[in-house]
């Protein structure tokens, strides 16, 4: 016979059990089992204790906390607690102040910057399949040379179904003639523009992407040929609130669109944007019937719905074969095809050919960095300055202490306090977002909302930002403060000071990171001069760009050039391929001494190019009108080409002959090196190449290029308007300064260095309001003995210097840290660029003088009113 | 008044408390009801009951001394308190002032 009763049960009620009902429960429970063991079987009694125990677990009986009997009490010493720290609050305003408007600022800096980052991630994660979304790119390159295609050849998307259907299953294309822009009339309502966000679409279109449809079937809205959707802005734009369903839109004056669905507006992160999407049947009456079927011209962006549970990687895999197969066989062995995913584009793809402009990691890693120190920033004024002043509290802690507080107790009075101040900061920084949202946007150049209510996510992470700061920053103050012995702080004239050499430490740490940060704002802005600034090797200025792709100027441009050329301002004309100084195309040519051809970067011109352009000739001749066979048999390349292949000088390279096409085709002339491209790619080969055919219009010459002489910028726009509605009445004329359209090429950049430099000296002021509070507090504590010294005649300067100079040998010594950290970062974010910058000493002095200037001057705010102090309304009172 | 109001439970627990004297603790009031009223109660109603007489002030309670019962655990003696008194009185006086009103009673008890 056990006397024992099931062990589990009896440690089930010890857990349970509030310990001051545990005796008197456990002994009836006891009893009754015992008095059941003699007269009841052995089973029904254990099975009665269980029993009993079970029901004897009830909230009454429930240990709540360890000082359950002080239930009430616990309140009142939270409301004494509350009441103490607003008292405490309230008294030192000036401190309060400083704490709550530098912790506000960082955290609104922190807000806005997540919020940035939040953007800036959820980039195409809209989609509900994103993560089955992948976009194939080509890469052509033969030594390093050649193009990293976002798009591909029209028969790939098609040839990659039928061969791996257990793979891939669905398939999009989309193209736009590789065209700016692209006419868009509404000929009744006499609207007609150039748009620039038009794509042929197929109709898995809607399979493969959760875009929504207003109007009209997602399903059979892109199957029919000569088939649009429109967007709801543009269906405002051109039909005016009138129902656009089953209404026309003629597209590039030749051919009649049947609207056939309505869109919301494409959202905004997204790595395209789109207001027109026709059918991509529609194309085949471009193409004499049928979809263009080489494999060598890639215009198309291809996405691929893989089938679930299949891996980008089994597909990949197979990519080699693929292009065994089918690409032609000069650009097989320099041409791999890769998967990217859907998600990933946006911040990690820097392809050639990319629909949109897209986001830099980068920069994501700098912004988040930034938050971090500024916030960091500001909770460190928070633990200066409240273990500064530790000894003001000294007494109430050894009172409280001497009366049995615990220690226990004590930090979670201070935490409390430390929790207040932050939430009141909390509530500071959401009205600060609020009304500093706008301009935000304006600087990031986004469009994002603040809707606190809205957004319980947003709420849930104020309140855990709350309750981390409020930990964080109130900790080791807590600790400092609640650690006073009583019997030392409650005799007189003992003043505790704790925790001085960490504060400093703080202080250095506070500076460095400013300091860092003032050598980043101004490394990235001088960077970004040297991206932007013209030494290009072309003229950017007075070059207006006029796009002409797939318009009818090939037959008016002999007489559209004489005529506007005959004024005055009209400098030249000249026709190229892609932007200049912005984008590129590639072809493949076969250069003397090499076995076979090689994709090289390559611009379709027409003549005058490198007049217009302002591009030095520097050997051989320029393509001129008067060699008629310049168009099929001559070819102008850049330096870099002539070092790359080998060739001795420039001029050893006219007459070298290659072939592309043709045989017998030479080169003429080499032309200076120029930044074809952004100046994050160092300067590659380059062929300018002459192409004259009427037909170029169609695909390879998509702008027009005037120089102007900018007397009279307005004049030279008019005749160039005018001639061209002469010619093409039918077709929008629209214009652009290539100067400014360059700018957009560093926009990452620019957006980079305006948030650092803003948020650098965010930082510094956060930096700043707590040194102020320090070197207050400092001179406050030293008022007897600077008051005394001034009694023995110490000068004011002689003060100042002694309160300044504990401060300086800080900012000096965080001087010393910062600056070898700043010039490893720097270095490392500098990697990133073709062109950079040589960090140079100055920005380091400059950074130091500045942090040091701007310590000083807080600092001595208050020294000079210490130093210059009566003495005897100090001294008075003793 | 809210709370004052006793519940059939309380009351009988309430007088048990009271009959038992000195011996009343958990168990006992138990046993003692299962006696008098052939009422089987569980321990834990038992002491959430007489917890609640006492925060209602009508019994109070002391821990006894050590014993080698129960594995030396002590047991809580509970005593009626005034008020406890009182509302025994109480609720036996409206008892039996109802009992007097019932007509059948009343007229079988005066002509018997």
């Amino acid at each position: 016979m056990k006397l024992q009763p099931p062990r589990w049960a009896d440690r089930f009620l010890k857990w349970y059990c509030n310990p001051q009902l545990l005796e008197e429960i456990q002994g009836d429970v006891y009893e009754l089992y015992l008095r059941r063991l003699t007269n009841e079987s052995e089973a029904g009694a254990r099975r009665k204790f269980i029993w009993d125990v079970l029901r004897f677990f009830r909230w009454s009986n429930i240990k709540r906390s360890k000082t359950n009997s002080y239930a009430s009490n616990n309140m009142a010493m939270f409301k004494n607690n509350l009441k103490v720290s607003l008292r405490n609050l309230t008294k030192n305003k000036g401190y309060t102040a400083l704490n709550i408007s530098g912790l506000a600022v960082g955290i609104t800096c922190f807000i806005l910057i997540v919020f940035y980052v939040q953007d800036e991630l959820s980039y195409d994660r809209f989609h509900k399949n994103a993560d089955r979304i992948y976009r194939v790119k080509e890469i052509f390159e033969s030594d390093g040379v050649g193009e990293r295609s976002a798009s591909l050849p029209f028969p790939v998307a098609e040839a990659l179904l039928n061969d791996y259907p257990s793979i891939v299953q669905r398939a999009v294309r989309l193209f736009n003639f590789q065209a700016p822009s692209m006419a868009m009339v509404n000929e009744e309502n006499e609207k007609e523009f150039n748009e620039p966000r038009v794509f042929f679409v197929d109709p898995s279109f809607f399979e493969v992407f959760d875009y929504k449809v207003l109007e009209g079937d997602p399903k059979s809205a892109l199957s029919g040929p000569n088939s649009i959707l429109l967007t709801e802005s543009m269906a405002l734009k051109y039909f005016d609130g009138e129902d656009p369903i089953g209404k026309f839109l003629k597209f590039q004056g030749q051919k009649n669109l049947k609207v056939t669905g309505i869109m919301p507006d494409a959202p905004l992160n997204a790595h395209f944007q789109f207001d027109f999407l026709i059918s991509f049947s529609t194309l085949k009456s471009f193409y004499d019937g049928q979809y263009p079927q080489s494999w060598y011209w890639n215009p198309c962006w291809t996405y691929l719905l893989l089938e679930e549970n299949r891996t980008a990687e089994s597909l990949g895999s197979m990519f080699p074969e693929f292009v065994e197969k089918y690409f032609p066989d000069f650009i097989k062995e320099d041409v791999t095809l890769e998967l990217q995913p859907l998600t990933d584009i946006h911040l990690l793809s820097d392809l050639d050919y990319e629909i949109q402009p897209n986001g830099n990691k980068a920069n994501i890693y700098v912004f988040i960095s930034i938050a971090i120190f500024v916030l960091a920033i500001a909770c460190i004024n928070f633990i200066t300055l409240s273990t500064a002043r530790a000894s003001e509290r000294a007494t109430e802690v050894g009172m409280r202490k001497a009366l049995g507080s615990r220690r226990s107790q004590l930090v979670k009075q201070f935490l409390l306090e430390s929790l207040l101040l932050t939430f009141v900061s909390v509530i500071v920084a959401v009205i600060l977002t609020t009304v500093s949202l706008p301009y935000f946007n304006q600087l990031a150049g986004k469009s994002m909302l603040f809707n606190l209510w809205s957004d319980p996510l947003l709420l849930a992470g104020l309140v855990s930002m709350v309750l981390f700061i409020g930990i964080l920053s109130g900790f080791y103050p807590a600790f400092i403060l609640s650690s006073f012995r009583p019997a030392k702080v409650l005799k007189p004239g003992q003043i505790a000071t704790k925790g001085v050499n960490f504060r400093k430490a703080l202080v250095v740490l506070q500076f460095s990171i400013s300091i860092i940060l003032i050598i980043s704002a101004g490394t990235a802005l001088r960077q970004l001069q040297l991206l932007r600034n013209n030494d290009t090797g072309f003229q950017q200025e007075h070059v207006l760009m006029i796009p002409v792709s797939r318009s009818p100027i090939a037959r008016h441009f002999k007489a559209y050039k004489n005529e506007v050329l005959r004024d005055a301002n009209i400098v030249s004309l000249t026709a190229v391929e892609e932007i200049i100084g912005a984008k590129h195309q590639v072809g493949n040519y076969r250069f003397e001494g090499n076995d076979e051809s090689k994709p090289f970067p390559r611009l379709f011109v027409r003549h005058d190019f490198i007049e217009t352009m302002g591009i030095e000739l520097m050997a051989g001749r320029n393509y001129s009108e008067d060699f008629l066979t310049d168009d099929s048999l001559a070819l102008l390349v850049n330096e870099q080409l002539v070092k790359q292949q080998g060739w001795p000088s420039n001029e050893a390279a006219i007459g070298k002959k290659f072939r592309n096409g043709v045989n017998g085709r030479q080169i003429i002339g080499v032309v200076k090196d120029f930044n074809f491209v952004s100046k994050h790619h160092p300067i590659r080969p380059l062929v300018l190449d002459l192409n004259s055919h009427d037909r170029a219009f169609d695909l390879f010459i998509k702008y027009m290029a005037v120089r102007i002489t900018g007397q009279n910028v307005t004049g030279s726009v008019n005749k160039l308007e005018k001639t061209w509605k002469k010619y093409m009445p039918e077709r929008p004329f629209e214009y652009f300064f290539l100067a400014d359209d360059l700018k957009g090429l560093y926009e990452s950049e620019e957006k980079l260095s305006r948030v650092t430099v803003i948020f650098s000296g965010f930082a510094i002021f956060v930096a700043c309001l707590g040194l102020f509070g320090l070197a207050t507090f400092t001179a406050g504590q030293r008022k007897k003995e600077i008051s005394i010294r001034k009694v023995l005649g110490g000068s004011v300067s002689h003060i100042v210097w002694l309160l300044s100079r504990n401060f300086s040998r800080l900012v000096i010594i965080a001087f010393v840290i910062a600056c070898p950290l700043a010039y490893w970062l720097l270095n490392l974010w500098l990697s990133n660029f073709a062109y950079k910058i040589d960090i140079k000493p100055d920005l380091f002095v400059v950074a130091g003088v500045l942090a040091m200037l701007v310590a000083l001057v807080t600092v001595s705010y208050q020294s000079i009113k210490a130093a210059f102090t009566n003495p005897a309304t100090v001294l008075k009172n003793e | 008044m809210k709370g004052t109001y006793l519940g059939e439970l309380e009351e009988l627990i309430l007088l048990t408390v009271g009959a038992l004297v000195e011996n009343a603790y958990g168990v006992a009031v138990m046993d003692e009801i299962e006696r008098q009223t052939d009422r089987r109660l569980n321990i834990s109603a038992v002491h959430s009951v007489l917890k609640r007489l006492e925060s209602k002030g009508l019994v109070k309670s002391e821990m006894g001394g050590a014993t080698n019962e129960r594995g030396g655990r002590r047991k809580r003696f509970f005593k009626l308190t005034i008020q406890g008194k009182k509302a025994l009185e109480d609720s036996m006086q409206v008892r039996s002032s109802l009992y007097q009103q019932i007509p059948g009673i009343s007229f079988n008890f005066s002509t018997v």
